[in-house]
């Protein structure tokens, strides 16, 4: 009976460590890779959640001019989830809205620096790059 | 009935090409959308090999990158030519705006990423990197609309053809219970008339049993006889005969041609018939016959061009004396052993002038036969348009020796003479007396 009931205990203490973000799939502290499905996969990163919802809802010219807000990343950069507004960035392209994630790159030339990226660039550090 | 048939028909058959031209249409349509469809996926293919190209040099420095990318876009561009041409011919203006806005993306990467990426490939500018990725990034969006674009058109099409099959199977459906009920309705209309025709026929039946020349059998004689009407499907006519037991040894013997044919002329001939025998029951003698039943007609039809030309006879049927008149009529003839004797005409056709009839009196032999006929026989003509005339008396003598075989052969010969279509009524009549009575069993 202990032999069950203490693994179990440890898993439920360790699931009350992380904190869960809403609807997210991605937990607060988790690790990531950034990633592209575009035909591009560079990845760009905002200064803002606003920016880049913006970014997505704008048209090619305003996108363009919103420019200088954001860094690209090369694909693979790693990341460490700090936050996720849920479903936050809609555009009349996607199909559905798309989360908001908050990182903080720990790789690469923008090491350190806490940005905000779409939540289809974001891979799971278990998930496959493809 | 038929017209409306008809048109029905023609409305049915050309609903039925109508709704096949839609269909086909709408077929045609989705082909072709669906060809634009793989023709788009194409120009996508081809978008990302300019990209994937430009990275490979960017990255490489091989100039085989460069022609790469030149390739790509000189493909580019024919294949949004080709997708071009296939919205304008279907109309299709969301989609083609679409790839207009496409084709400038595109045109605008060229010039503000690709070109200056190739002139200074060394100068790798993280600006130029980010416009690299915007671009990227809208023409990716730009060619999805176009591509939802599509399938929203396919999908419409496909809704509309099944739309077209679904009236079409309806329309067959509709046609089938439509002709269905016309085919009950024509029935019963039909059922209707064939009950109605059927009574006129009897009716018919009977009143031409009672136009229509008959004889009876004679003691010691042998009776042929043969009509043929000038109109056709009519089994009765202007001409007339009748043989007629008087008492047990006498018996009328009557033929009589009616100026005219047809129905009009055989209504006519059953009141000669029936006048002539009432005449004949009570006035023995031929000529007394004729003046009387002149005196009648004259009476009874107020039509001053009708005549008739008649021969009555009545004939002993024990000593074969025959006694007749004849009104004008000369298509009367006696075959015997040694030849053909025409009867001598006693007086005018009847219904004409008021002049005296006349009788006269021959004797049969065994073997003779008295040859009735009307002129339809002796004025019948060949192709040359002679009339048979004085030829009658040698196609009576050559004839068959029976009575009955007479009348088929006097017919079979006025055929042979006048074609399939006769001019005019005939009727022959043909009494042979009997050389030894024939076995009554």
């Amino acid at each position: 009976m202990l032999r069950v009931a203490a693994p179990l205990l440890v898993l439920w203490l360790a699931a009350q460590g992380a904190t869960a973000l809403a609807t997210c799939k991605l937990y607060r502290g988790e690790h990531v890779v950034l990633y592209s499905a575009a035909d591009d996969p560079s990845v760009l990163v905002w200064d803002s959640r606003a920016r880049l919802r913006e970014y997505h809802a704008a048209s090619f010219d305003e996108a363009q001019a919103m420019l200088p807000h954001a860094i690209l990343v090369a694909p693979g950069t790693r990341a460490q989830v700090i936050d996720c507004v849920p479903n936050y960035v809609e555009s009349p392209i996607f199909h559905q809205p798309d989360d908001a994630i908050g990182v903080v790159i720990i790789s690469g030339p923008e090491h350190g620096s806490a940005r905000w990226v779409l939540g289809s660039d974001v891979r799971t550090m278990s998930r496959k790059v493809p | 009935m038929t017209a409306f048939l008809m048109l029905t028909l023609a409305f049915a058959v050309q609903g039925t090409f109508e709704t096949r031209a839609q269909i086909a249409n709408t077929f045609a349509r989705l082909a072709e959308i669906q060809r634009a469809q793989l023709e788009l996926e194409e120009l996508l293919r081809l978008q990302i090999d300019e990209e994937n190209s430009l990275r490979g040099y960017s990255l490489t420095r091989d100039q085989f990158y460069v022609t790469e990318y030149e390739l790509a876009a000189a493909g580019y561009t024919a294949q949004q030519n080709t997708i071009r041409k296939i919205l304008e011919a279907q109309r299709l203006r969301w989609p083609l705006r679409l790839l207009r806005d496409y084709a400038a993306l595109q045109k605008s990467w060229r010039a503000q990423v690709a070109r200056p990426l190739i002139r200074h490939p060394r100068q790798r500018l993280v600006e130029l990197d980010k416009r690299n990725k915007l671009f990227a990034d809208y023409e990716a969006e730009s060619g999805a609309a176009i591509r939802d674009a599509l399938a929203v058109t396919d999908a419409q099409l496909v809704r509309a053809a099944q739309v077209q099959l679904d009236r079409s199977a309806y329309l067959r459906a509709y046609w089938l219970v439509a002709f269905g009920l016309l085919a009950i309705l024509f029935n019963v209309y039909r059922s209707r008339l064939n009950r109605e025709l059927e009574q006129e026929r009897n009716i018919t039946e009977i009143l031409q049993q009672a136009f229509r020349s008959e004889s009876v059998p004679l003691p010691h004689c042998e009776v042929g006889s043969a009509y043929l009407s000038a109109t056709n499907h009519i089994a009765v006519g202007g001409d007339v005969f009748d043989v007629y037991r008087l008492s047990e040894t006498r018996a009328l013997v009557l033929i009589a041609d009616i100026s005219g044919k047809g129905v009009d002329a055989a209504v006519l001939t059953a009141f000669i018939k029936f006048m002539v025998r009432a005449i004949a029951l009570r006035c023995s003698d031929p000529a007394g016959i004729l003046a009387e039943f002149d005196v009648a007609l004259s009476k009874a039809v107020a039509n001053p061009y009708l005549f008739v030309s008649m021969f009555v006879g009545v004939l002993d049927t024990e000593t074969f004396a025959l006694e007749y008149g004849s009104a004008g009529h000369d298509c009367a003839y006696v075959r015997r052993r040694n030849g053909v004797e025409q009867l001598a005409v006693t007086g005018p056709v009847l219904g004409v002038m008021n002049e005296p009839f006349g009788s006269r009196k021959i004797q049969l032999a065994a073997g003779d036969t008295l040859v009735l006929t009307t002129d339809g026989l002796s004025e019948i003509r060949n192709r040359a348009g002679e009339p048979l005339g004085a030829g009658t008396l040698a196609l009576i003598e050559s004839a068959g020796p029976r009575a009955q075989q007479l009348a088929d052969d006097l017919v079979k010969q006025a055929k042979a003479r006048g074609g399939r279509r006769l001019r005019d009524d005939l009727a022959i009549l043909a009494i042979r007396v009997l050389e030894t009575e024939p076995d009554r069993a």
